[in-house]
């Protein structure tokens, strides 16, 4: 009574197929839905109220059109929608365009607070990717209750910027003025430090990202021209188009101020990551790139300005490297060896490292 | 607050004469002490010490993930002792730590005392400054001196008192030197704080206080102390500002290490001679490296499967032969004697009984060998290593590195494996780990793997090597499972667990020669006679569901007799029958009694083997793998039932105690239905296609 093993197996390929468009993340049958699903009338009415928030605070004035755009449905949606958010008392009609009233504006900074401090817990407790964390905030803000929202505030340590450098309104609805200094109007050859990186649109960001750019970098203008600009970023010289420029933030830093700590490359600083088996090196800092807990859990082990460090035990197949640290044998991945900026211990280290084996100073690999 | 440095060791005998261990007894207690410290500094083992529990130890950071309690008395007074987990930090990151963290702060203790690691003095100083910022009521012991010494360094303990202001006790928890000092100074320490605690309740109440009444004040005194201490150490700091720099965290380690780093240097006696060092970097080199460091592995595993599978023959049959033979005809004679009605004697003894004759027989001697093993490779600091050497695969497979760890566990039991992944401390790759831990082979589920690989596989080898053959089998299948555990990581975060690997920092912990005795004992005694006691308690109940369903009818047809032709075409479609997959749904409380199920079904529902085995719904352990074989035979099985069969029961449902354990560390229906029914969904797929292609070839 065994089936025929063909008929099986093209019954189970069709099925497989079909399955397949039906459940593939994003594109199929199901995700679709889900999606069509999502756009309830609480999350429009939010979303519009997040657009007129952002409207108003970066100065640009909020159309129809505008906010069709933003949240993907038609104008004549769109402008059912301004109408109701009017109609209850959460914004009225201004000279430039629809602006919030009192109980809308506390709102929107609650959506605003939300979707931030999920953010931060994204990079600082998942392994959630950076170009991902916008999506995945923009549909848990709709769903997490004022309590949830706090108990994460909480369990964040009260944070007070998000992960793109972007202030957390607090729970009173307390939010700074935007600074409005960036890659595109800060002064040449002046010492700058990297304070947001806009996270929309999502090519743009995911190039930023790319480049190796990260919140606390710094770097200097070297050239800029109607098209692109040239920016010593440390590391390397990176090349950024002029309309990307416009997304990245950045504050002017004093020798003092600096955070970065580590000192010019001609003192002939390197990552822990570029050095071999049995050679030792005495920690700089940190790069800023790695926070969170994360950073945390380095500094806990001993991963201090002034601690030595000695290489051990490499892993094979691009494992895990075994270092000396605190007379304690710790295994970290090449990732997080490449965020520790060590000067190699002459004595001990055989030989030098090469410049060109030098990997970059954001521990990301280079393209 | 500097107290006095107890050094009187002329009663020191004295003292350690009057420590009663009294282990869990919870009712009662004067004093409350918690043991803090850095992750694998000897906390369990000085809390088994003290308390004469037998917490389990092992040679790996993490090993400890919640708080174990026991109580002792010395000099008039019971003392309740709280083990916490390792820390490195106050400021904690995983699951374990916040235990630990929570415990500090709180300030409920009378007392905490850190144990430290006298090699890593330094770093162990940096959570000792951090708890000094919350209570002063700190002993610090300074273990491992001998393990130190070794590596030439000595501990000025007095002058280490001197610099932190909290009497230090140095000694070796594990031979037991230096605790008879410690319990004197924790005696005077708790004294000495009593003082200090009414002294602070007198001032600032003017009237005469009544000995209860202080007391209470007291305590307030001692939980304000614990709340002021939380904004101190900064575990919910005061609201930054918008001006504060991002990280502020980085000075504030800066400075405690500094000052660790300069007590260290002050207390630490250097200069001494080494001994035999390099032996530790020398090992490490082999079992690391990129040539043998796999090949160690996994031959490793092989022998400790091998030696589990050729020890256990003999007490396991021998068991049987006690328990089922002889035990079970004797119950019966007994029973008939009694005059018991056969319906109560059949539910009772041939249910009940033989199913919990049938585990213990099967599972006792494979864990009784199994589990010491393991626990020798624990206590000697493999597991680590094993870790580090898989870490470049779990960090493909976008999981965590300490999920090999955690998969080891899992090689006993699964319930043990997730509860074990609280070491990871990233929620996305814990999950994958606990999703995934069912495809580490458990105990359970070995007897099954052995049985069929010896009847089908080793059948096939020379008579010879059929003992070789069907011990390399199963392990092919248990690296299958650890490649199917990668791979479903893999896919997990991909898809419903999206992200990348996320950071990961291993500590390496010294090679410490096993203690080979006691850890015989310990794990014989607390390891498995656990787990057996588990497996007893599921069996019953499958055993009766067993009897039920062979001897109630429905129509013409049992009811077993029934469900088994319902399911056979499904059967038949995944290389499996229907009595396999009746089987799975009976045992589904506990995987060990599968085998015997299957037998008793496949003698139920076929004709030629009437009068074979012991009669309706009695599980019977067929005599030797011959007598198994001949009745497989006969219900229609063949070679491709054999290694479905095997891929099944690598690849289904976890047993119940392993989905209730995944409900309680997740807290979550979801995650619990994923964990549940991938793996079966996954076991059905690979024996459908298994099936096909071979009927196909």
């Amino acid at each position: 009574m065994t089936t025929d093993p063909i008929i099986a197996l093209s019954a189970f390929a069709i099925l497989a197929l079909l399955a397949a468009a039906a459940l593939w993340p994003r594109h199929g049958i199901w995700a679709r839905l889900v999606s069509r699903l999502r756009l309830t009338e609480k999350v429009c009415t939010e979303d519009t109220l997040k657009h007129i928030h952002s409207c108003n605070r970066r100065g640009v004035p909020c159309t129809v059109q505008s906010l069709a755009g933003q949240i993907g449905v038609s104008t004549t949606r769109a402008a059912a929608l301004l109408a109701t958010v009017i109609e209850q008392g959460l914004a009225r009609e201004g000279e430039t365009g629809p602006t919030l009233t009192e109980s809308g504006e506390a709102w929107a900074l609650r959506l605003v607070r939300t979707h931030r401090l999920w953010e931060s817990y994204l990079a600082e407790r998942t392994g959630v990717a950076p170009t991902e964390w916008h999506e995945e905030a923009e549909r848990v803000e709709h769903r997490l209750s004022g309590r949830d929202t706090e108990t994460l505030a909480a369990s964040l340590g009260h944070p007070r910027w998000d992960p793109h450098g972007d202030p957390i309104p607090t729970s009173d609805g307390e939010l700074p003025r935007a600074e409005n200094l960036t890659l595109l109007n800060a002064p040449l050859a002046t010492r700058l430090s990297v304070v947001h990186l806009e996270d929309e649109p999502a090519a743009t960001y995911a190039e930023l990202l790319r480049l190796g750019l990260f919140l606390g970098q710094e770097l200097t203008i070297l050239s800029r021209d109607g098209s692109s600009l040239r920016i010593d970023a440390g590391f390397a010289e990176l090349h950024l188009a002029a309309t990307h420029a416009r997304n990245v933030g950045v504050r002017r830093v004093s020798a003092e101020t600096s955070i970065q700590g580590v000192p010019d490359e001609a003192s002939g600083w390197t990552t822990l990551a570029a050095m071999a088996p049995g050679e030792s090196g005495r920690v700089v800092a940190i790069s800023p790139a790695c926070g969170g807990p994360q950073r945390r859990r380095l500094l806990d082990l001993g991963v201090v300005a002034g601690t030595e460090i000695q290489v051990e035990l490499q892993a094979s197949g691009g494992g895990p490297v075994a270092y000396r640290i605190c007379d304690a044998l710790i295994a970290l991945r090449r990732e997080q060896a490449a965020f520790i900026a060590v000067v190699p211990q002459q004595a001990r280290a055989g030989k030098r490292v090469r410049a060109a084996d030098r990997p970059r100073r954001d521990g990301r690999e280079a393209v | 607050m500097a107290l006095p440095v107890s050094s009187c060791s002329a009663c020191v005998e004295k003292r350690g004469a009057e420590l009663v261990q009294l282990g869990i007894r919870p009712d009662r207690w004067d004093r409350l002490v918690g043991l803090a410290g850095n992750p694998n500094v000897g906390k369990s083992t000085l809390f088994n010490r003290l308390t004469g529990l037998r917490q389990h130890t092992g040679n790996w950071p993490g090993k400890t993930v919640t708080r174990a309690e026991g109580v002792f008395a010395h000099e008039g007074q019971r003392w309740k002792v709280v083990d916490l987990p390792g820390a490195y930090s106050l400021r904690a990151g995983s699951a374990d730590e916040e235990v630990a963290r929570d415990f500090v702060v709180s300030g409920v203790a009378d007392l905490t005392v850190v144990v430290v690691d006298a090699a890593r003095l330094e770093r162990n100083l940096n959570l000792v400054l951090q708890i000094l910022e919350v209570t002063d009521h700190v002993v610090v012991f300074v273990n491992l001196v001998d393990e130190a010494r070794r590596n030439g360094i000595a501990i000025d303990s007095r002058k280490l008192s001197a610099e932190l202001g909290v009497p230090v006790v140095a000694g070796v928890a594990r031979d037991g030197v230096g605790i008879d000092e410690l319990l004197g100074v924790m005696r005077e320490s708790a004294a000495a704080r009593d003082t200090l605690a009414r002294g602070i309740a007198t001032p600032t109440e003017a009237k005469a206080d009544g000995g209860a009444e202080a007391e209470s004040r007291a305590a307030d005194a001692n939980r304000d102390h614990g709340r002021a201490s939380l904004h101190l150490c900064a575990v919910e700091p005061e609201r930054p500002g918008w001006d504060t720099p991002l990280e502020s965290y980085d000075s504030l380690a800066g400075q405690t290490f500094g000052r660790a780093r300069a007590i260290a240097a002050k207390a630490q006696v250097s200069g001494l001679k080494k001994a035999a060092f390099a032996f530790d970097r020398r090992l490490d080199r082999v079992l690391t490296s990129r040539i043998f460091g796999f090949p160690v592995m996994i031959a490793l595993l092989a022998a400790v499967f091998w030696l589990t599978i050729a020890g256990a023959n003999v007490p396991s049959s021998l068991l049987a032969s006690l328990l089922i033979d002889s035990g079970h005809g004797w119950l019966k004679g007994l029973a008939a004697a009694v005059g018991t009605p056969w319906w109560l004697d059949g539910f009772l003894l041939d249910g009940v009984y033989l199913a919990t004759a049938w585990v213990v027989s099967v599972m006792l001697p494979p864990m009784a060998i199994f589990f010491p093993l393991f626990t020798l490779l624990e206590d000697f600091g493999y597991l680590p290593r094993v870790a580090f050497n898989l870490d470049s695969v779990f960090r493909r497979a976008g999981a965590h590195g300490k999920q090999a760890l955690t998969m080891c566990m899992g090689f006993g039991c699964n319930a043990a494996g997730v509860v074990a992944t609280r070491i990871i401390d990233s929620p996305r790759e814990r999950l994958i780990a606990i999703i995934t831990n069912n495809f580490s082979l458990c105990n359970g589920r070995w007897p099954t793997q052995i049985l069929i690989a010896t009847i089908f596989v080793g059948a096939l080898a020379p008579r010879a090597l059929g003992g070789a053959v069907s011990a390399i089998a199963v392990v092919g299948v248990a690296l299958l499972g650890i490649v199917l555990m990668l791979f479903t990581s893999w896919l997990l975060s991909r898809t419903l667990l999206r992200g990348e690997a996320s950071s990961f920092s291993l500590e390496l912990p010294p090679y410490r020669p096993p203690r080979i005795l006691q850890t015989l004992y310990t794990s014989v005694i607390d390891r498995t006679l656990i787990v057996l006691w588990r497996a007893v308690i599921f069996a019953v109940p499958a055993g009766a569901v067993i009897w039920l369903i062979s001897n109630l009818t429905a129509g013409d047809l049992t009811l077993a007799q029934w469900s088994v032709g319902r399911l056979d075409p499904v059967g038949a479609l995944i290389g499996l029958n229907g009595v396999i997959l009746l089987a799975y749904v009976v045992a589904i409380p506990a995987n060990e009694i599968v085998i015997p199920t299957v037998l008793m079904l496949t003698v139920a529902v076929t004709p030629e083997l009437a009068g074979e085995g012991a009669g309706a719904g009695v599980m019977f352990e067929a005599d030797g793998a011959n007598a198994t074989a001949r009745i497989l035979d006969a219900g229609g099985w063949s070679m491709l039932t054999g290694v479905n069969l095997m891929l099944f029961s690598l690849l289904h449902n976890p047993c119940s105690t392993t989905i209730f354990t995944i409900y309680r560390e997740t807290r979550s229906v979801r995650w619990t239905s994923v964990a549940t029914l991938l793996p079966v969904a996954m076991g059905l797929l690979a024996c459908f296609l298994v099936a096909q292609f071979w009927r196909l070839a």
